[in-house]
């Protein structure tokens, strides 16, 4: 592999979303060299997608919000699984990120006085969402993107050279990480264009790939969701926990079928949008769980009062954190409550007039008049669970994201911990930005310490990592053979129908089974075409093979928790079992299968405890973890 | 609205087994597409496929049944699936749009057979099938200095920006660098040295952006001789932009904002 492609940085991000761009600009501020990777053009990364807005306690709306508040609502949305170290820096550091975003030039929606306006979403107790409409992902990411051009400009002024400090290889597809002696010592890739290999090498790698939504057949996700960084991180020894939580979010849209899964953003419930059965009740009241009782309204009257007046009266459950609305919704289809195309309704049209929905929601009037020809200002939209999001991810140190492999990093939705078993709206562009910035902290801090003396990469893995990529193209007997994009819709069919959102110990076995066996079909894996250049059907055969290692470690964790917490629901156990909570389940590869280990969650600082009362603790710990609160202090 | 209805069964034959059923309701069209394999082929070449679509069908979802279940090499990109992203942009029907917006409930003929035309957008090199180099599209975005120029505020507290002045340029920031209004304008396509309309609205959203301290120069850029004078006013990018941006009003905006400068 001597005539391939090389480059030497000192840090490699992959990814180009909020959480891989913030660690890159991060990583740079540091003097580092640093290289972005990412497999689609610039600019187009998944985080475009997010529509609500940024949680963080800036209290411009309602000036009794504070990081506690935020750290609370954070922990009850995880049910307490969360990492309570990446909640509280999450919390902490959530509006000082938001502020920076200003400053680099983020466009906000602003309150009468100028300042940054905030939004009411589930699970938060008061406005917390900073927002431009509902785009503000896209804002997020193109004020990244900016930066990083103005970046390259004032290194172009100093030193000649754009790419002097800061280089992103667009539509790159990272295959496998390079390590030295146990430690990362860079990567391998290829040019979509060309197809031809890259290896770059680098003492410290930032994963900030998203997530793996397109394992699943309904789905908001991109088309890049396909996982790679959790299955690089599983390759290169990493441990993932909290795989088996995955976030359906409520509402995507349901009809017509070419558009199902495609997200219908929670702003329409934050801004006063309620769900209905196919009668028009308001059906959300019957489902407020006991922990929540305090919080949430039980009649529609106090529900509409708390909109003018959210001191004196309880939230609409309409805004229950995702998990609980979205388990919501698929009983009410389940019990032949739901509308003709399987959903159930949302309607804002009755709740705000139309010049407030145009102004609130214009991407929503946009996308349901193009693809569904319904006027979300006079018509109601159907709505049904899709899968939106994963909890679960690469295991990190709360205060450096690095992983447990030497040089590895993780920030953002491939990370895990931050959320817990569900994630609040929100809370996902705060982390990319808390988190990414961590990320590219923490390499600098990790490469100071190794003081030069930087991890070589072995010509043999470069070869091997290159042979293993190659594998499609040699599989030219025509028996057998199997088709990539069959292959994936089988996959996304067994992950939706049978370790979706509602679970069964006997569906998860047999889901497991039918994984073993698309694996083996998986080694037959066959391109369409002989040549390399943008080959769709060969990076869908790569992106395949970190789909199912995956679907495998969600369903092993999933098949092991017996319980039912956030976004993993047990039918055959249904209720929430505090010892569990104490518990993370890891994912490692062991001989290239999946193991599944459990793990005793870090137990939670007093003072942060103490931040809850004895009862609504008791709800979540067993007795003996709640000693330390029950002595005043 | 209504697409015409055809007795499927007899139309399939050409379909592949594997293909999934044909659902009720579809009917059966031709999709043309414009293609080009540079490892086989020696210059651009037309290629048909029949098949079923929905109204309810986007023109996204019969590539992907192409791709899928005929022709595994048709290469394109896409991402987001629903217009945000902003990576699908190709010329349907001769005019620029993202395949992932278009509904095929609009696209039905209104007599006999329907044929859609499917062509990588213009006015850049093409690389393979619908895919083009994006890299000029970009070198012009970057030239405009598009990111916020400003002294004086620490980056521990928002500044202070009016809901008016806040409203001033909403409009050009909803651009999604899909390179649609580029690429169908007259003058970007015979010479590609000019800015081209997307690069002049994503300086509109700096120019007008009360926070910003850099307008004179964006101005001096844009008032060269690839910059804003040559816009022939053809509306071309307005209708083509997928966001609904007032794009050759934004251009206009900038002409104006040149001609009346005080320096």
């Amino acid at each position: 592999m001597a005539d391939i492609e090389s480059h030497d940085y000192d840090v490699i991000v992959i990814g180009a979303g909020g959480a891989g761009l913030r660690a890159a600009i991060e990583a740079r501020s540091h003097g580092l060299r640093t290289a972005v990777l990412c497999k689609s053009l610039f600019g187009k990364a998944h985080t475009v997608m997010a529509e609500g807005g940024i949680a963080a306690a800036m209290g411009n709306v309602n000036s009794g919000d504070n990081w506690q508040v935020h750290f609370r609502d954070t922990m009850r949305g995880g049910k307490f699984l969360n990492n309570w170290r990446m909640a509280e820096l999450h919390a902490t550091e959530a509006p000082q990120r938001v502020w920076e975003l200003e400053t680099y030039g983020a466009l906000f929606d602003r309150t009468a006085d100028g300042r940054i306006s905030q939004r009411n979403f589930g699970g938060h107790e008061y406005p917390r969402l900073a927002h431009v409409g509902d785009r503000t992902g896209l804002e997020l990411i193109r004020t990244l993107q900016q930066k990083v051009v103005s970046l390259q400009q004032a290194d172009h002024a100093e030193h000649g050279d754009y790419e002097a400090g800061l280089r992103v290889f667009a539509e790159f597809t990272v295959t496998d990480l390079l390590l030295d002696g146990g430690r990362v010592a860079g990567t391998v890739g290829y040019w979509r264009e060309s197809g031809r290999f890259v290896r770059l090498r680098a003492p410290a790698v930032v994963l900030a790939t998203g997530g793996i939504g397109k394992s699943f057949k309904v789905t908001s996700n991109s088309w890049e969701y396909t996982g790679d960084g959790h299955a690089l991180a599983l390759r290169a020894g990493a441990r993932l926990i909290n795989m088996e939580f995955v976030q359906f979010h409520p509402t995507g849209m349901v009809w017509p079928p070419s558009v199902k899964g495609i997200l219908v953003t929670e702003s329409v419930r934050g801004d006063g949008g309620v769900l209905r059965d196919a009668a028009g009740r308001r059906f959300m009241f019957d489902y407020i769980p006991e922990v929540f009782k305090d919080s949430y309204a039980d009649t529609p009257d106090e529900a509409d009062r708390w909109y003018s007046d959210p001191d004196n009266n309880r939230r609409p459950p309409e805004l229950l954190p995702r998990d609980e609305v979205a388990r919501a919704i698929n009983n009410e289809v389940k019990e032949g409550r739901g509308t003709p195309h399987g959903g159930v309704y949302l309607d804002v049209a009755s709740r705000l007039s139309a010049e407030e929905i145009m102004r609130r929601l214009p991407s929503m009037h946009h996308q349901f008049k193009e693809l569904a020809d319904v006027d979300i200002t006079s018509e109601r939209m159907e709505v049904g669970p899709t899968c939106h999001y994963v909890m679960g991810g690469v295991e990190v140190d709360p205060d450096t994201a690095a992983s447990s492999v030497p040089g590895l990093f993780a920030a953002g939705e491939v990370a895990g911990g931050m959320h817990g078993s569900n994630r609040l709206g929100g809370n996902s562009l705060s982390d990319l930005l808390v988190f990414g910035r961590r990320a590219g902290a923490g390499a600098a801090e990790y490469i100071a310490a190794l003081g030069g003396e930087h991890p070589e990469v072995s010509e043999a893995a470069v070869t091997d990592a290159v042979n293993s990529a190659l594998a499609p193209f040699e599989v030219t007997d025509t028996r057998g053979q199997e088709n990539p994009y069959s292959l994936h819709a089988e996959l996304q069919q067994v992950m939706n129908r049978l370790v979706g959102i509602i679970r069964d110990g006997a569906e998860m076995c047999s889901a497991l089974e039918q994984l073993a066996e698309i694996r083996q079909r998986a080694a037959r894996l066959a391109v369409p075409e002989g040549n390399r250049q943008f080959n769709p059907g060969w990076h869908l055969a790569l992106d395949l093979r970190n789909m199912l290692a995956v679907s495998e470690c969600v369903a092993s964790a999933a098949l092991r928790r017996t319980e039912s917490r956030g976004g993993h629901t047990r039918d055959d156990h249904p209720s929430m079992n505090p010892k569990w909570r104490g518990t993370l389940l890891g994912c490692e590869l062991r001989d290239g299968s999946v193991e599944v280990t459990e793990h005793p969650q870090p137990p939670m600082r007093e003072d942060l405890m103490r931040l809850f009362s004895p009862e609504e603790l008791g709800k979540y710990f067993t007795e003996e973890e709640l000693a330390v609160v029950r002595t005043p202090s | 609205m209504t697409a015409p209805t055809t007795n499927a069964s007899t139309e399939t034959a050409d379909l592949p087994s594997d293909a999934p059923p044909i659902p009720e309701g579809s009917t059966m069209v031709t999709v043309k597409i414009e293609r080009y394999n540079p490892e086989v082929d020696d210059d651009l070449h037309w290629e048909s496929y029949r098949i079923p679509a929905l109204p309810s069908d986007r023109v996204l979802n019969l590539l992907h049944y192409i791709k899928w279940y005929i022709d595994g090499t048709l290469t394109f990109r896409r991402s987001c699936a629903h217009g945000v992203c902003g990576s699908d942009a190709m010329r349907i029907n001769g005019v620029n749009r993202l395949a992932c917006k278009v509904l095929m409930k609009d696209m039905f003929a209104k007599k006999g057979e329907t044929t859609i035309t499917v062509e990588p957008i213009k006015g850049l090199p093409v690389e393979k099938d619908l895919l083009v180099n994006m890299e000029p599209f970009f070198e012009a975005y970057k030239a405009i200095k598009p990111y916020l120029v400003a002294t004086g505020n620490d980056p521990t507290r928002e500044r202070i920006q009016s809901v008016a002045e806040r409203e001033r340029f909403d409009d050009t920031t909803k651009c999604i660098l899909c390179a649609a209004c580029t690429t169908s304008c007259p003058v970007y396509w015979s010479e590609g040295s000019y800015f081209g309309p997307a690069a002049i609205v994503n300086a509109h959203r700096f120019i007008f952006d009360s926070r910003d301290e850099a307008a004179e120069e964006r101005l001096d850029i844009l008032n060269d001789i690839d910059g804003v004078w040559r816009c022939r006013t053809t509306f071309n990018c307005t209708d083509a932009c997928p966001r609904g941006i007032q794009v050759t009003k934004a251009i206009q905006e900038v002409k104006r904002a040149l001609m009346f400068r005080r320096r």
